[in-house]
């Protein structure tokens, strides 16, 4: 019986009136139009000035990123704004969000796993079959829901695989930021604290670049935001016919997040966990009913036994893909620790960066722990009475602090790229709990110059973090186009590597296996449609392009690449006259030297040119394209 | 909307969309039909009550989003190819099942329609819209917008027959004309020196033209070497070469393997 009051009276009356704008809404309209388009120009602008080398290009992006989103926020978190006008604002916001990385690389895939998912829906339309191993990313058939969504929109509309993905890209994005809305709501039941929780959330480090890239968690988080929604739902549930109809919403959206993506769905699981906990907790001491945590157990439970099934039965590759990044990670922190230092990265490290970002970048993360402390000590005063919501907060609360832990993960090498992934995971908590603290204080100031003045502020602070955060989650060459840059992912794909992967494919075929760098074999993988392998610690094949001049190859290695049927070896010579920017010359842990130098010799690149077992069949000066002949490796 | 309202409206649009593929704007609206319409069915069918408007188009909008990849996975399960008539027919299927649910759901009674869906769906999609004219008006402008020129090359390949060379090759006494591809991009004409080299010695040499922006087929004479020895060719244009190996005609009973070759 006591469940029952847990309904909100609002849901049950679907026509119940809503607030009327106090400002006329085409007046919004047009003003965000023209801000909009006046940001979209800067955006242009920026791009423009980063290609051409004027140094302009950072003032210029944030400058058009701020002309559209500082009036469209302040239109979702104003008094007299409508909820349908809010809804609108909030989806032209996450629309406007979306353009940075649209324009980035509108025409194809440039971004590092934008390459192995876009070949991976084109194999779909190629072969038909889903879970084909990808040369790129391992794992990534493994987790079909993005591509398989992708190459049926392609398949269905006619539109090509890469505007299928930006279809598709645009609605996740969009779906992330109503999601957080929706899920705010759930949670404070205010419309203005749900705008300002999408707001802060749009504010973490992946939401303009890294979730937008063709990516599985791109699609994944959406799932998982609207997953916790109906988790919401099902404990808030006022009968147990309504729990079950949610209850199966809920199993159903974390099936199609193990499917995405499985960081995504670990997080998931990780979140529902921490609900449940605190759920528990709070019926013990509380005496809240007794159907929210056993609800919320249930599910979590249905949702993590679909998550083990998945990983064991389709996926049994995933854990010893994802296992190295962690162990490596602690072990260089405890190296970190142990040594004063060794083991460690510096952050900004040769950065293109101006300082004001990355003073930003600092900033960012004072201002988060900041509100993160005013945020747990309003919720400790009891403000959300409602059980469920009120445990949701506090879930969120808990969800939040683990930022901060994550963001140590950011010194060490192998543990940055986790930290960074966690983030948009742990800023939903931030974003959850911090939102109706930033409605209190632009409620709190009584006269309206006071509340310019904390809105101001409060913008100001918003401006901080997001600049920071997205400058702490994105390097330069991610972000801004430019001149070709060796050993970056997006900009070392000149259009002699392309030539080059083009003339395999060509006269060739696609799917041969060869041996090749990070940055040839993105696109021999992609574009070129091609199996390349760019080393590892069971399959060296780097140590073919560190043997010296007159030395033979590693014998075991030679065999191994001609039991398993390897054709080709593609030598990027850059390697022998440049220094990597993202130091890497084959893969993260590579047993090969940073120290500034480029560290292959010209002779160690070209002793293929003298070598019996390859033949060189294609050279354009930087690439060269050789065919193993290795009955010629024993004379 | 009804059931059967709706379900006639995914079905007519489904049919439209593969009758007609490939119609630019239509399609991708009308697969927006589609999956809108799936996914009001799966809440109808699964959660069936009353939420908030925006609630209910966006969970109704993954829900339909994630019918896709839920299509496409039965469809590789019963070991069906994944093509466009296969997802239409998967959707089709997956549409007919939920609104059996639905239906039967409905028989207890229906929920009643919510009149704020369509305005929050429009206040969705009208912004949606104005930002796809702006991104689309921002991608044309800068693609329009003059570039800085990329890096240019030159290549040189093995051609034809040389191209699927996998050994040495059994040069005959006469020699032999050996295919090569040169392509150039991005760079000026210019006037190159193309060399054949066998072993250590200089066997030919004489300027090549190359154009800007074309790829022609040229053809190097390769003399015979002096053995029955693996000899290196090396075919040089200025600073790129191909490379493979060969042996004179005196292993004629060796084969173009050279297997049997008297010792070197």
């Amino acid at each position: 019986m006591t469940v029952t009051l847990l309904a909100r009276p609002d849901q049950s009356a679907p026509a119940a009136p809503e607030a009327r704008t106090a400002r006329p809404w085409w007046w919004c309209a047009a003003s965000l139009t023209a801000a909009g388009t006046a940001g979209a120009a800067l955006l242009v602008a920026a791009n423009r000035a980063a290609e051409w080398d004027r140094g302009t290009q950072f003032g210029l992006f944030w400058l058009g990123m701020l002309v559209f989103t500082l009036p469209a926020v302040c239109w979702a978190v104003h008094r007299s704004t409508g909820p349908r006008l809010r809804v609108a604002v909030l989806a032209g916001y996450a629309g406007f969000t979306f353009l940075p990385k649209l324009l980035r690389n509108p025409f194809g895939p440039l971004y590092h796993d934008e390459f192995a998912h876009w070949r991976q829906s084109k194999q779909i339309l190629l072969d038909g079959r889903l879970f084909e191993q990808n040369p790129i990313v391992k794992v990534v058939g493994d987790f079909p829901g993005l591509h398989s969504t992708v190459a049926s929109v392609s398949a269905l509309t006619g539109v090509s695989v890469w505007h299928a993905a930006l279809l598709v890209l645009a609605a996740a994005h969009v779906l992330v930021v109503l999601g957080v809305t929706v899920l705010a709501d759930e949670i404070w039941q205010d419309g203005r604290v749900a705008a300002v929780a999408a707001v802060i959330y749009s504010l973490n480090s992946s939401f303009l670049f890294f979730d937008t890239q063709f990516g599985y968690e791109s699609l994944a988080i959406a799932l998982l935001v609207w997953t916790l929604v109906a988790l919401h739902r099902a404990m808030r549930g006022p009968a147990r016919r309504s729990r079950a109809g949610w209850a199966a919403v809920t199993v159903m959206l974390s099936g199609a997040t193990i499917a995405t993506h499985h960081l995504t769905a670990l997080a998931l699981i990780a979140v529902m966990i921490i609900i449940c906990l605190v759920v528990t907790v709070r019926a013990v001491r509380r005496g809240t009913p007794v159907a929210v945590p056993l609800t919320a157990w249930a599910l979590t439970l249905a949702a993590a036994a679909l998550v083990v099934a998945w990983l064991a039965l389709v996926a049994p590759r995933t854990a010893g893909y994802l296992d190295p990044y962690l162990a490596r990670a602690l072990d260089q922190f405890a190296g970190m620790a142990g040594d004063g230092g060794g083991g460690g990265r510096t952050l900004f490290r040769a950065s293109s960066t101006p300082w004001w970002e990355r003073a930003a970048a600092f900033a960012a993360q004072g201002l988060a722990a900041i509100a993160m402390v005013a945020a747990a000590l309003r919720l400790r005063r009891g403000h959300g009475a409602e059980p469920v919501a009120r445990s949701g907060a506090l879930a969120m609360l808990v969800l939040g602090s683990c930022y901060f832990p994550a963001a140590l993960l950011i010194l060490t090498p192998s543990g940055a790229e986790g930290a960074r992934r966690s983030w948009a995971f742990s800023y939903l908590g931030i974003a959850l709990v911090v939102a109706p603290l930033v409605v209190a204080l632009l409620d709190r100031a009584a006269r309206r110059a006071g509340r310019a003045v904390t809105a101001g502020l409060l913008l100001g602070a918003c401006t901080v973090v997001l600049v920071g955060n997205t400058t702490a989650g994105m390097n330069p060459s991610y972000r801004f186009p430019g001149p070709p840059v060796f050993g970056s992912d997006t900009r070392s794909s000149i259009p002699e590597v392309r030539a080059a992967s083009a003339w395999l494919r060509a006269t060739q075929g696609r799917e041969l296996r060869i041996v090749a760098d990070r940055y040839s074999g993105l696109i021999f993988g992609s574009y070129g449609g091609q199996n390349p392998v760019t080393g590892s610690v069971t399959f060296p094949t780097y140590d073919l392009y560190l043997t010296q001049p007159g030395q033979p190859a590693p014998r075991r290695l030679i065999e191994q690449l001609d039991a398993w049927r390897f054709g080709y070896l593609v030598v990027d010579k850059r390697m022998a006259r440049e220094v990597p920017e993202i130091q890497i010359y084959f893969e993260t842990n590579e047993p090969i030297p940073h120290d500034g130098r480029p560290a292959f010799t010209l002779g160690q690149l070209t002793k293929f040119d003298s070598t019996p077992w390859t033949i060189k069949i294609y050279d354009s000066g930087n690439i060269a394209i050789y065919r193993f002949d290795f009955e010629r490796v024993a004379r | 909307m009804t059931t059967p309202r709706l379900l006639v409206v995914a079905y007519a649009a489904l049919l439209v969309l593969a009758l007609g593929r490939g119609v630019p704007l239509a399609s991708p609206v009308l697969l927006l039909v589609v999956l809108l319409a799936l996914g009001e069915l799966w809440l109808r069918a699964l959660a069936a009550e009353s939420m908030p408007a925006l609630a209910r188009l966006g969970l109704a909008t993954v829900a339909g989003l994630v019918s896709l990849p839920f299509t496409a996975i039965g469809l590789h399960a019963a070991g069906v190819r994944i093509h466009e008539e296969s997802i239409a027919a998967g959707l089709a299927g997956l549409l007919a099942a939920v609104a059996v649910v639905v239906l039967l759901r409905e028989r207890a009674g229906r929920v009643a329609g919510d009149p704020r869906l369509a305005r929050t769906a429009a206040a969705v999609a009208v912004p949606g819209l104005l930002t796809l004219v702006v991104g689309v008006a921002a991608v044309r402008v800068y693609d329009a917008l003059p570039h800085p020129p990329e890096p240019g090359y030159t290549s040189l390949a093995l051609n034809g027959w040389a191209g699927d060379v996998a050994g040495p090759v059994r040069i005959p006494a006469g020699g032999l004309m050996l295919p090569i591809r040169v392509s150039s991009a991005g760079e000026p004409e210019a006037v190159e020196p193309l060399r054949v080299r066998v072993g250590d010695r200089l066997v030919s040499a004489r300027p090549l033209r190359v154009s800007a922006d074309t790829t022609r087929a040229v053809e190097v004479y390769v003399p015979s070497p002096p053995d029955g020895c693996l000899h290196r060719i090396e075919v040089s244009l200025g600073a790129t070469s191909t490379v493979l190996y060969g042996r004179g005609a005196e292993t004629g009973r060796g084969g173009a393997s050279g297997r049997g070759a008297r010792a070197c």
